[in-house]
């Protein structure tokens, strides 16, 4: 802890950035963190409940870190992916940002949960992590703990969902769906849903109901997990931000693993690895051609 | 509110048989927005056509769609029809009820009610239609030949002659390319070098051709009628400004035993050196990899190991120090004629597929030629000025076994084409023989004889009638030496015995290939090639010598195995072209091609790496004050080919494509499905 503090109180002096992005003690457990003096710094946290995905304020479509000036961002391995997807669709220059990395060994789901780590409280994502020290941090603190607790509760309901039938499935999505209220919070929490005008918000024509009817929420969910195949870097943020707990890490684990099947790709932390869209290589499945 | 007219077109029987016209006509006509609706025997006929610009002047058509055939048929027709009578042209649009309906269907009622669909959804689509503007771009009339072999030498003099100015860049010291090595040409006899030097001096001398010998394209940008490309000059390491050709520091040359590549390996050169004495330009060239000073400047030594050359040189033109350079040239339109090389018999093989064939001893039994070989032993220039001589003992072979199809039409070898010269080429080869050495005996192994073309068959009779080749129909499994002979085991098929030959030499008449690194070249100039390598003309049938890439033509045995007269040919088609295209002042692009809402685009650029053609830039949007606000995709409209791809790619339906907008495709499928 100390590390990380005196790391971001130094980055401050020295002028090198103008905001740390990190965690802070909140009302209600860890908060999102704008430090922008040595007194914020020394306030900064890293524990198990820092769940948050502190990247998607680095989007250009939030501006308000921007105007801050020049920022660091502290990271656990799954958020570095998230910096290395901006890089990777040019909506970040790697030299514009700090990228300070913390060892992580698993996260609780809810950021003011009073429990501690345990294979019931650990967040989906973290177990069987391969990614808890981010590769392409500039600076990284702490210690690697222990591999996070517990086994992937999201296998076992992929594989369940597998095993059924296509009418199975399509009544479970529907009742998943169904409870969709359109709030596009999902949205709002990804870091890689970074465009100036989202398609579900285009008018001319309408290609996605806005209304949350079944028919418009299917077409948004399914619409923004395909735009993500491939792209989602797994921090959960729109699961966690989900007001009616549609299980969105599902859809995006299942097509990421697709994309990787398909085309070999898996979303990393080297943002020099090629976009899955419009990398094309000679050995692309293309069964689908007649 | 629009007011659309409706044409729709019997085609004569065509349509008119399965579909009934009339009622398309009367149901397009209770649409809203339909104020026009008719149908007629022949649209594109003149008083069809004339009946569209007669609605549109009296009813004042907001938008035309003529239901007939395929727009790929007549959409220009009509659309210039409609610009006739003042309607902007890409307010007309056509529906296909003929290769889509009624072509391929047989129930009348069926197909009636298809048509109508049809002409639906295009009148949903002509409602959204705007006018769209041609789209006009300069053009730089100079050409860039790649390639200065026959193709590009007569593609650049063909282009200089019609007035335009041309780059003939080469990659080997000297423009000639293989016609220069053949000793005589077919179906004439008449003298390569005789017939080629002439024309390669022409270029030369050319007050409108830029010959830049001894260089290699390294990058191309741009597009039709705008292309800048970068070349590479290669360090001669000789000051083509001093040098006059005099040949002194060949004569001083120390290392003499380099293997010349002009004589395919069977005579020997000095390490600077032209490849030939007819060379044009005639400016020697410094083989680093042999010369003495490099080496000894490769191995760390201080001293210089040589300088004979420079100290021959009265006029001070070597130059040890040159590195290459880079220089830009702006050319309007590229012929590639690149050329072919040899099928590689021996070990060493250029690409995954190919074999080579180990059992006729090529590279192991000295004795064991190709034919490029053949040709420098039979050319009056070549290592044995003209004798036909053996290259393992210099003795003057009796017998001469020709092997027809080595590499060619050989799946299990890699090459299932027909190389299609070497018939022609191993007749001449007999009859070439025959003329050195009276009382040779010249034996040709085939599997049929392939002769059309003006003049060939009567060649290939003339060889075996009055020249005495005997032609043996099969194949031959093993070549291998056998003391001073070399023994041919084959078969004869029309007999079905196994034929053996104590042959004193062997000719193998190898595929033609394209050159190595065509497919590098390909790609810098984002044209297709085929599995071997090949450049893909744009139609095997209608457009020959256009490539896929507008701008980019192809000339010679880099499209397919050529003989000389063909490769002519092409050259000469393929600089028509050019001086077509240069013909107009500015080149007129239909406007159909994507365009980039620049306060939408997020900049993920997406759509630059989906697109095929590269005609996504980036574009910097600022403010008043000049502050960079954000960095978008911009379509070039004189690149993009209207594919749409980076329409279904962007995630935020940010580009749209000209004349397809999202919109109309909506309204297109809403018309159909609602």
């Amino acid at each position: 802890m100390k590390e990380l503090r005196d790391l971001a109180t130094k980055l401050l002096a020295e002028g090198t950035v103008n905001v740390v992005l990190g965690w802070e003690e909140g009302p209600r457990g860890v908060r999102p963190a704008f430090a922008t003096d040595a007194a914020a710094a020394g306030r900064l946290v890293f524990d198990p409940r820092c769940t948050q995905n502190l990247v998607p304020y680095l989007s250009p479509r939030r501006t308000q870190v921007k105007k801050l000036g020049k920022a660091a961002v502290v990271v656990k391995g799954c958020d570095a992916r998230a910096v290395a997807g901006l890089v990777r669709e040019t909506q970040l220059a790697r030299e514009d940002v700090v990228v300070i990395g913390v060892r992580c060994g698993g996260v609780i789901a809810d950021p003011a949960s009073p429990e501690p780590l345990s294979p019931a409280t650990v967040a989906d994502r973290c177990p069987g992590c391969n990614s808890r020290e981010p590769k392409l941090a500039d600076h990284t603190v702490g210690e690697l703990p222990a591999a996070p607790p517990g086994e992937s509760r999201r296998d076992v309901r992929i594989a369940d969902l597998e095993a059924r039938t296509a009418d199975e499935r399509w009544a479970f999505w529907q009742d998943e769906l169904g409870r969709c209220v359109r709030c596009h919070a999902c949205r709002e929490a990804c870091p890689m849903c970074f465009c100036e005008r989202c398609v579900a918000d285009k008018t001319q024509p309408q290609w996605v109901d806005s209304s949350p009817h079944p028919r418009g929420a299917f077409a948004w969910n399914v619409t923004r997990a395909l735009h993500l195949a491939g792209r989602c870097v797994d921090c959960g943020e729109c699961e966690r931000a989900c007001p009616v707990d549609i299980p969105l890490g599902l859809l995006n684990l299942k097509l990421a693993r697709v994309a990787s099947e398909r085309f070999g790709y898996t979303a990393t932390d080297d943002p020099a690895v090629p976009s899955p869209v419009g990398s094309f290589q000679k050995d692309d499945a293309q069964e689908f051609i007649l | 509110m629009a007011r659309i007219g409706v044409f729709v077109c019997h085609c004569g029987e065509n349509i008119g048989r399965t579909v009934d016209c009339a009622r398309v006509a009367g149901e397009i006509g209770k649409l809203p927005g339909v104020v026009h609706s008719v149908d007629y025997k022949y649209m594109c006929s003149d008083p069809g056509q004339a009946l569209i610009k007669q609605a549109i002047a009296e009813k004042g058509l907001t938008g035309v769609v003529v239901s007939a055939c395929s727009p790929h048929m007549h959409e220009r027709t009509f659309r210039r029809a409609a610009g006739g009578a003042g309607l902007n042209p890409f307010l007309c649009e056509m529906a296909n009820i003929r290769e889509h309906c009624s072509w391929i269907h047989e129930d009348r009622e069926a197909a009636t009610d298809k048509a109508i669909d049809l002409a639906r959804v295009i009148v949903e689509k002509v409602k959204r239609n705007v006018p769209l503007e041609t789209i006009r771009i300069p053009v730089e009339k100079r050409a860039l030949v790649i390639g200065g072999g026959i193709a590009g030498i007569q593609a650049a003099l063909d282009l200089a002659d019609g007035g335009a100015e041309v780059v003939l860049v080469e990659k080997e010291p000297s423009i000639g390319g293989h016609m220069s090595q053949l000793s005589e040409t077919f179906p004439t006899l008449d003298c390569s070098q005789c017939i080629l030097t002439p024309r390669m001096v022409e270029v030369y001398q050319h007050p409108r051709i830029r010959l830049m010998a001894y260089c290699e394209v390294d990058a191309v940008e741009g597009y039709i009628g705008n292309f800048k490309v970068t070349i590479r000059q290669k360090a001669r390491s000789v000051d083509e400004t001093k040098c006059n050709g005099c040949g002194a520091c060949q004569k001083a040359c120390v290392v003499k035993n380099v293997p010349s590549e002009f004589d395919e390996r069977l005579g020997k050169r000095t390490a600077i050196y032209v490849p030939f004495p007819q060379a044009v330009p005639n400016i020697p060239v410094i083989d680093r990899e042999h010369c003495a000073y490099f080496k000894g400047r490769a191995r760390g030594m201080k001293k210089d190991a040589c300088g004979k050359c420079k100290e021959a040189c009265a006029r001070g033109a070597i130059d040890f120090a040159q590195e290459d350079r880079f220089v830009t040239e702006k050319v309007g339109a590229i012929v590639v004629a690149t050329g072919y090389e040899l099928y590689s018999i021996g070990k060493d093989q250029p690409a995954a597929g190919l074999k080579g064939y180990g059992e006729y001893g090529y590279g192991t039994v000295p004795d064991v030629i190709d034919g490029l070989q053949f040709e420098r032993l039979a050319s009056a220039s070549g290592p044995t000025a003209g004798k036909l001589l053996r290259p393992s003992d210099g003795k003057v072979p009796k017998k001469i076994v020709f092997l027809q199809c080595v590499g060619s039409r050989d799946p299990a070898k890699g090459i299932d084409y027909c190389s299609k010269v070497c018939c022609m080429y191993v007749a001449k080869h007999t009859m070439l023989y025959r003329h050195k050495v009276h009382d040779g005996e010249a034996t040709v192994f085939y599997m049929d004889v392939r002769a059309a073309g003006k003049g060939y068959d009567e060649f290939t009779r003339r060889a075996v009638e009055e020249d005495g080749a005997v032609y043996v129909r099969g194949r031959v499994s093993r070549v291998y030496r056998d003391g001073d002979v070399v023994k041919v085991l084959g078969f004869d098929t029309l007999n079905g015995t196994p034929v053996e030959i104590d042959a004193d030499m062997v000719v193998l008449a190898t595929a033609m290939r394209p050159r190595k690194g065509i497919e590098k070249l390909a790609q810098t100039l984002s044209v297709s090639y085929d599995r071997h390598g090949f450049i893909n003309e744009a139609h095997p049938k209608l457009r020959p010598v256009e490539t896929n890439t507008a701008g980019v033509f192809v000339a010679g045995a880099c499209q397919a195995p050529r003989d000389i007269p063909d490769s002519v040919a092409m050259a000469s088609a393929a600089a028509a072209k050019v001086l077509g295209l240069f013909s107009n002042e500015m080149l007129e692009r239909e406007p159909t091609v994507a365009r980039v809402d620049a306060a939408l685009c997020a900049g993920c650029f997406h759509c630059e790496r989906v697109c095929p053609y590269g005609a996504v830039e980036h574009k910097e949007v600022r403010d008043r004050k000049g502050n960079l606000l954000k960095v978008v995709a911009d379509v070039n409209p004189g690149v993009c080919q209207g594919c749409g791809t980076c329409q279904a790619t962007c995630p935020s339906k940010s580009v749209e494509l000209m004349g397809f907008t999202d919109e109309q495709i909506y309204a297109e499928v809403n018309a159909l499905a609602l």
